[in-house]
């Protein structure tokens, strides 16, 4: 192949390389990349500092002010520990799997634009949420790797538990966002709305998706439009599709191993799963990875459900066109980001101190039989609604759908903490079948559903005492 | 073997066809389990055979802690003995304590004061108290929920703070003496105790809420690790083992010693027999305790501390077994004296050991994750398994 440069390349390469566009990549990628890197240590401080005060205790205190340079010092100890690994392991497996690991996390985040500027211009984002998803999926190659070449029979199983768990868990959770998708197009081609190709088709890219959310008609006033140009919290999505949110969350939570789904790494049965046999700076890139998972999936919540970066002043100061305004504006932006996301992120710490764990299988009958006909029966409510009010204005159908919504949220709560029980009852039944097979005498307590529920009082053994008196 | 086939039949002939009709070929997996591993609660090992997730069969290796607790009783004087028979159960070392010097006291035929007598369950209580917080806050650990076992160590610290101040040691306290007890109680530790006792009754309410009721911990233990009545009574099991599965027996009722003779206990009884009911049964017993620590403290005698023993001890000649209700089972300690200085054998019946038995025939046929559901709920402390 023959490469033909035109007469001119220095000025294509001014024009097209060296040009406002690509600082901006540049600017945006190193933010993003940093941003990944140094939220993944700051939430393990917040995680120790956090749980501590739920706990009663005091967590880290020694090394800085408060122990804030816990983190700082636990990395440089991570970096600096020798890379230990055992004579048996798949040598090329388990060197990789960390990498693995981790690069889809660093990726995922380029969808994700953290402020008006810093977001990485071009074509990803406009894939958005289709390629966050594909992201994600790719992090469980990196488990399955790591369990498998360790050579050690908690990884193995940590791994596969791991493997079943991700797989399951990507359904409902791409399920549960496809209702906002839906309600995108419904909107698309309503007064106010952005389109984003021209005619009213709606969109999967994060950005659109947040502007959706954020359409503000200008009154004039400078006041009102100062504060709420691009920040409508009436409009955002939590209150049409607040199950969906807790969904999302929930799936966002196993596929991050986090508790109560952190069955990968359960640290009372599997030692510590996947991640027995890494030490050092490998063992760091899977910690670094699993934080900024909890991170990806606060950011998505938080621009699908919460707005986005949206704020009061973000969209008035950047729409200027001043550089210290924007400069300010974008500043602003990420302030309200990073703290929408690390509210989310204090939720995922809450949950871990608050719940036990759950077991392999009630965790696959949860993916299963609860999350994913409840999201695919969202999207068919979704578009039935949309069909029934069609005569009606967009409001009475979003109101409408909110209502709905809200009622099937309560629902629910309800249908989990009936149907989980019951359900889990019915797997126990074989074991307790089998063990009361073996047994030589005949089951003295009535079964019901097999798992004995209320026995008969035993005869009492008279005591002592009343024999006595 | 051929039992196991019999008893997974269900499971396995399902995965024999798959493979079968899928041409796959498997095998059990042998996991060791322990001894270095964070929930066998010490050093036990466990060697498991796995069919997939579900445990197929189980055995117990036992006494990576064998200290030879029972032939150092034997090489001490009675008085010597005490100090050992804290480490049998560390978990308990005033239960401990106690139910040796009740079995030298015994063999002694000595007539000790009511005052030590209350003093002794005042402290036995408390001590159960502090067993079960352990047994309950790392059960939650094993499960997977980190918040609860430190709310029950906060909780369990208060109580070994006041151990030192009786004994000067938080957790050896070496506090029980043939006839009696070490000191009386130093000033204002009563009302210390009291208010302890308060401020706990409020935490008990605090873990409660975070617990039970809690869906995914009841469908964790619900239905999980079921002990039949006959069979926990054909396994000797005893203690809470034994009254989660509905049998109405507990020694500070059935054989009342001490001052369990003027003190009425409620024995804490669950039918369901599963880990659910073993855990409740526990939560209950605590707070039964703190009202019995309420009552001895009400009731507290007047008089001596000790009764008047002669400083070299020497129990005559003779056999003996004295048991007492642990916070796991029945602790006893048979005694035979050739009416020297030092007992010519010392035997200890730990509940813990006996409970264990029934563990392999448990975990047959539940899935691997029950495996630690079931064993915390055990609550075996290897110290005394292996003594």
């Amino acid at each position: 192949m023959r490469l033909i440069f035109a007469d001119d390349i220095g000025t294509q390469l001014l024009h097209g390389i060296l040009s406002w566009e690509f600082l901006q990549f540049i600017v945006a990628f190193l933010s993003i990349f940093g941003f990944v890197l140094t939220s993944a240590t700051i939430l393990v401080l917040a995680e120790r500092k956090v749980m501590a005060w739920m706990q009663d205790r005091y967590g880290p205190l020694h090394t800085g002010p408060w122990g804030l340079l816990q983190s700082v010092a636990d990395v440089v100890k991570l970096l600096l520990k020798e890379d230990i690994h055992a004579s048996k392991t798949d040598k090329a497996l388990f060197l990789i799997a960390p990498s693995i690991f981790i690069a889809p996390v660093i990726a995922a985040f380029a969808v994700l634009p953290l402020s008006p500027y810093l977001q990485i211009p071009g074509v990803p984002l406009a894939t958005g949420v289709v390629f966050l998803v594909a992201m994600s999926s790719i992090d469980v190659v990196g488990v399955i790797m790591a369990g498998w070449s360790s050579n050690n029979k908690y990884s193995l199983i940590g791994g596969l538990r791991s493997a079943g768990q991700m797989i399951s868990y990507e359904l409902p959770l791409v399920l549960a966002l496809v209702g906002v998708i839906m309600l995108t197009s419904v909107l698309a081609g309503q007064p106010g709305y952005p389109t984003s190709a021209g005619d009213a088709i709606g969109t999967i890219s994060f950005i659109e998706i947040m502007q959706f959310q954020n359409a503000w008609h200008h009154t004039g006033m400078p006041v009102l439009d100062f504060i709420f140009d691009g920040f409508t919290p009436w409009a955002w999505f939590i209150l049409v599709q607040p199950l969906m949110l807790v969904i999302y969350y929930i799936c966002g939570l196993a596929e991050t191993n986090r508790p109560p789904f952190d069955l990968p790494e359960a640290e009372s049965e599997l030692v510590a799963g996947y991640l027995t046999e890494y030490s050092g700076m490998r063992w760091a890139m899977f910690f670094l990875g699993e934080y900024g998972n909890m991170t990806i999936v606060s950011a998505v919540t938080v621009y699908m459900f919460l707005g986005g970066f949206s704020g009061p002043g973000v969209n008035f100061l950047t729409g200027l066109h001043s550089l210290l305004w924007g400069f300010v504006g974008n500043i602003l932006a990420l302030g309200y980001f990073v703290l929408k996301v690390y509210g989310l992120c204090f939720v995922f710490i809450w949950v871990r101190s608050t719940l036990p764990r759950l077991r392999a299988d009630q965790l696959m009958q949860f993916a299963w039989l609860i999350l994913m006909p409840v999201t695919l029966g969202n999207i068919v409510v979704v578009a039935l609604l949309y069909f029934m009010l069609s005569w009606a204005p967009v409001w009475v159908y979003l109101v409408t759908l909110g209502i709905v919504n809200w009622l099937a949220f309560v629902g629910f709560v309800f249908l989990v903490s009936h149907v989980t029980k019951t359900t889990t009852h019915h797997a126990q039944a074989l074991a307790i079948r089998a063990q009361l097979r073996t047994k030589p005498i005949e089951p003295a307590l009535p079964l019901r559903d097999a798992v004995p529920v209320h026995a008969e009082p035993l005869p009492q053994i008279q005591s002592i005492r009343a024999v006595k008196e | 073997m051929s039992t196991n086939q019999d008893i997974h039949s269900e499971f396995i002939n399902t995965t024999e066809e798959f493979q079968q009709q899928e041409g796959l070929h498997s095998q059990e997996m042998l996991l060791n389990m322990g001894p270095q591993h964070p929930s066998t609660h010490g050093v036990l090992r466990l060697i498991l055979s796995l069919e997939g997730e579900t445990v197929t069969n189980c055995t117990p290796v036992i006494g990576y802690l064998h200290r030879g607790i029972e032939k150092i009783l034997e090489n001490r004087p009675f008085m010597g003995g005490i100090r050992y028979m804290d480490n049998a159960d560390y978990l308990s070392p005033m239960l401990n304590e106690t139910v040796y010097v009740g079995a030298v006291e015994q063999l002694m035929g000595l007539e000790i004061p009511r005052r030590a007598q209350y003093i002794r369950l005042l402290t036995n209580e408390m001590q159960r108290i502090a067993s079960h917080l352990v047994a309950v806050g790392t059960y939650l650990l094993d499960l997977g929920a980190f918040t609860p076992v430190l709310w029950t160590f906060r909780d369990r610290e208060g109580i070994l703070s006041l151990f030192e101040a009786l004994g000067g040691s938080r957790f050896n306290v070496n506090y029980m003496r043939v006839g009696g007890v070490l000191h009386d109680f130093p000033k204002g530790w009563l009302k210390e105790c009291q208010a302890f006792l308060d401020q706990f009754e409020k935490n008990m309410g605090e873990l409660e809420q975070l617990i039970t009721g809690n869906e995914i911990f009841e469908s964790r233990t619900q239905g999980v690790g079921y002990i039949d009545p006959q069979q926990a009574l054909a396994y000797g099991l005893t203690g809470p083992m034994l009254r989660a599965s509905g049998i109405n027996w507990d020694l500070r009722v059935n054989h009342p010693y001490m001052a369990y003779r003027e003190v009425a206990v409620n024995p804490q009884v669950r039918q369901e027999g599963d880990c659910y009911a073993r855990y409740k049964v526990r939560m209950q017993e605590i707070m039964e305790s703190i009202r019995l620590c309420r009552v001895a403290i009400d009731k507290l005698p007047g008089g001596s501390i000790s009764a008047r023993t002669p400083i070299a001890l020497r129990a005559p000649r003779g056999e003996t077994y004295f048991a007492l209700e642990s916070s796991k089972g029945e602790q006893g300690v048979y005694l035979i004296s050739d009416g020297g200085e030092y007992p010519w054998r010392a035997k200890l019946r730990g509940p813990s050991f006996v409970n264990l038995q029934i563990l392999p025939e448990l975990l047959r046929g539940y899935k691997m994750s029950d495996t630690v559901a079931i064993m915390g709920s055990l609550d075996i402390v290897l110290g005394e398994v292996d003594r």
